[in-house]
């Protein structure tokens, strides 16, 4: 469930700041009303969805209490908060003489009764192609096509590390085109340097990039292309890629991104009858390996796996790595992709032991893999098939003045243990990895990072105590109070935009 | 009137914190906005990369870390 949440953090931060004219817009679309609720909604969420979905009237806010038990307050509270924040839900505002009213945005209900029932003629789900379909092209090659562009920007990235030892030079053939170069420079995950082959080094978010799940790093991509769309509306010359992009909405780019997630994986769709919008972005997901286009017939487009798991829940997500193995393994001839042999497939179900004495032996041939661990191990030996290193205090010291997090390493490790440490932790009902090795990866951070930091907002200057006592404890409630000392009548939050808004209708209720 | 600043806040250590406390007030006070309590400080955002610089060697003069034992391979 956790992960869950860390994956959909990027997308909801985006969703976050968008106004409520642009939910309305994008809530026109039923796949993506029901992409959102698919993805972004905890469970209690779902369920007062689901419950108000059909409830002829609104429902007074009050009667949801009754739902609740009162230990769970808390979590109806972040539930309400985030089903305010993407506009899924309005509460009328307190009144003196009228009790607050709690119902679903007329396009939201809308949209979603339409996703559930069928019916309407949105083309929402998109259309399928009916002509006919290149026998070639079926999941085993869509999901090799996809893995190939994918890795490729992966390489790109990954190349950009000033190189220890042999682990980044792994040369990657061609590398990504130039507007997914632009791309990964605006979005700063690496910068322009003339001290690596590339002529461009990594960033600190390059890094968290890297150490990401494959559907997090698309998100990520994404979004940055969105913005990036967003701000050469602003300007127009900012670029090939951003130009480009220009033409096009990024709102109708974004619901267009939540309708290929709800295609099917392996059909061919049809390209005419997209809006000429979505046509231009065509191009630019070929790019990203999110969707496929037979050279010779541009009229259909098939989605691929990156795209169809977009808003999947985390359980699907996993099916994404084992997909692609699948596809490495069927694929020995492909000499161009990197990494095919069958350690490769190993690769996706972790390849990684960890001993008790820091040492870390990867049985993998992967350049990529042996990059990224490059990143925070110090690899002493490589043989084929297999790399050994050792965790010391000073290549995780170095891995976190990059900006990697201990508690990134640790799920990086944890989640490409190999199976044998898996299963031995099973049967003994210890962790995965070594507590001793986990403690003290957390230690060197510490140690590292004398101050913990978090960017937010200071309130202070209240009215009454009444008034800083209720604003905090609601902050409490939303999940976003990080300090607060009650005799300085002062606390310190991540986010305000809820606050605010808290104490606007409280002032209008006085 | 209620205010929201934008800022960093800071987690350390008293013994950590003082030391910061110290360099901002060799510095003109240009890092701390307000010194929230025994462990917490509120930074401007644009001066938290030179104070963890200068707090990084205030350290280095001062204090020397174990080296682990060497790796017999």
């Amino acid at each position: 469930m956790s992960s869950v949440g860390q994956q959909s953090y990027q997308l909801s931060d985006y969703l976050e700041k968008l106004p409520g004219t642009t939910f309305r817009k994008l809530y026109q679309q039923p796949s993506t009303a029901f992409a959102i609720f698919r993805r972004m909604l905890p469970p209690l969420a779902k369920v007062f969805v689901q419950a108000l979905l059909y409830m002829p009237s609104p429902l007074l806010l009050a009667e949801l209490d009754v739902w609740v038990r009162a230990e769970g307050k808390m979590q109806r509270d972040r539930a309400l908060s985030i089903l305010r924040s993407l506009h899924i839900v309005q509460i009328t505002p307190p009144g003196k003489d009228k009790p607050q009213e709690l119902q679903l945005t007329t396009n939201f209900k809308n949209s979603l009764r339409l996703a559930l029932e069928g019916g309407g003629s949105h083309n929402s789900f998109g259309v399928p192609s009916t002509l006919p379909v290149d026998p070639r092209i079926d999941i085993a090659y869509l999901d090799s096509y996809a893995r190939r562009k994918w890795e490729d920007i992966l390489h790109y990235v990954v190349n950009s590390v000033p190189v220890q030892g042999e682990g980044g030079g792994g040369g990657s053939v061609g590398g990504p085109k130039a507007s997914v170069k632009d791309l990964l420079l605006i979005g700063r995950l690496v910068e322009r340097r003339h001290d690596t082959k590339a002529g461009v080094g990594i960033t600190q978010a390059g890094f968290t990039f890297l150490l990401q799940e494959a559907n997090a790093q698309v998100w990520t991509l994404l979004l940055l292309w969105l913005e990036a769309a967003d701000r050469a509306k602003g300007a127009a010359e900012q670029g090939k890629a951003a130009a480009a992009a220009a033409k096009t909405d990024s709102i109708d780019m974004l619901s267009f991104l939540f309708m290929l997630a709800s295609l099917e994986l392996g059909r061919a769709y049809d390209t005419d009858a997209l809006s000429e919008t979505r046509r231009n972005m065509l191009p630019a997901l070929v790019d990203f390996g999110l969707i496929y286009i037979p050279r010779e017939d541009t009229r259909q487009y098939f989605p691929t796996r990156l795209a169809t798991t977009l808003t999947s829940s985390a359980s699907s997500l996993r099916s994404v790595s084992s997909g692609f193995s699948a596809a490495a393994a069927n694929n020995p001839g492909d000499a161009s992709s990197l990494g095919t042999t069958p350690e490769t497939s190993a690769a996706a179900k972790g390849s990684v032991i960890v001993e008790t004495n820091y040492r870390l032996y990867a049985y993998t041939s992967s350049p990529l893999q042996i990059a990224v661990l490059a990143l925070f191990t110090q690899l002493n030996m490589r043989f084929a098939g297999m790399a050994t290193g050792r965790l010391t205090r000073d290549s995780i010291r170095r891995a976190i003045s990059f900006g990697i997090t201990a508690d990134q390493i640790i799920s990086y490790l944890a989640s490409h243990a190999h199976e044998q440490m898996v299963r031995a932790a099973a049967a003994t009902g210890r962790p995965v990895l070594p507590p001793t090795v986990v403690d003290q990866i957390r230690l060197w951070q510490l140690e590292n990072e004398r101050m913990r930091t978090s960017a937010g907002f200071l309130f202070k200057d209240f009215d009454s105590l009444e008034e800083y006592v209720s604003l905090s404890s609601y902050a409490e409630e939303i999940g976003v109070l990080v300090w607060k000392s009650d005799k300085k009548r002062m606390f310190y939050a991540s986010k305000f935009e809820q606050l605010r808004d808290y104490l606007k209708s409280r002032k209008k209720a006085e | 009137m209620v205010k929201a600043v934008r800022g960093v806040l800071v987690e350390c250590e008293p013994a950590i914190k003082s030391i910061l406390v110290h360099i901002d007030s060799t510095h003109h006070h240009e890092f701390i906005i307000d010194d929230l309590d025994e462990t917490h400080l509120f930074v401007k955002e644009t001066m938290l990369q030179v104070l963890k610089q200068k707090l990084e060697e205030r350290l280095k003069e001062t204090y020397r870390p174990e080296e682990p034992l060497e790796d017999s391979e």
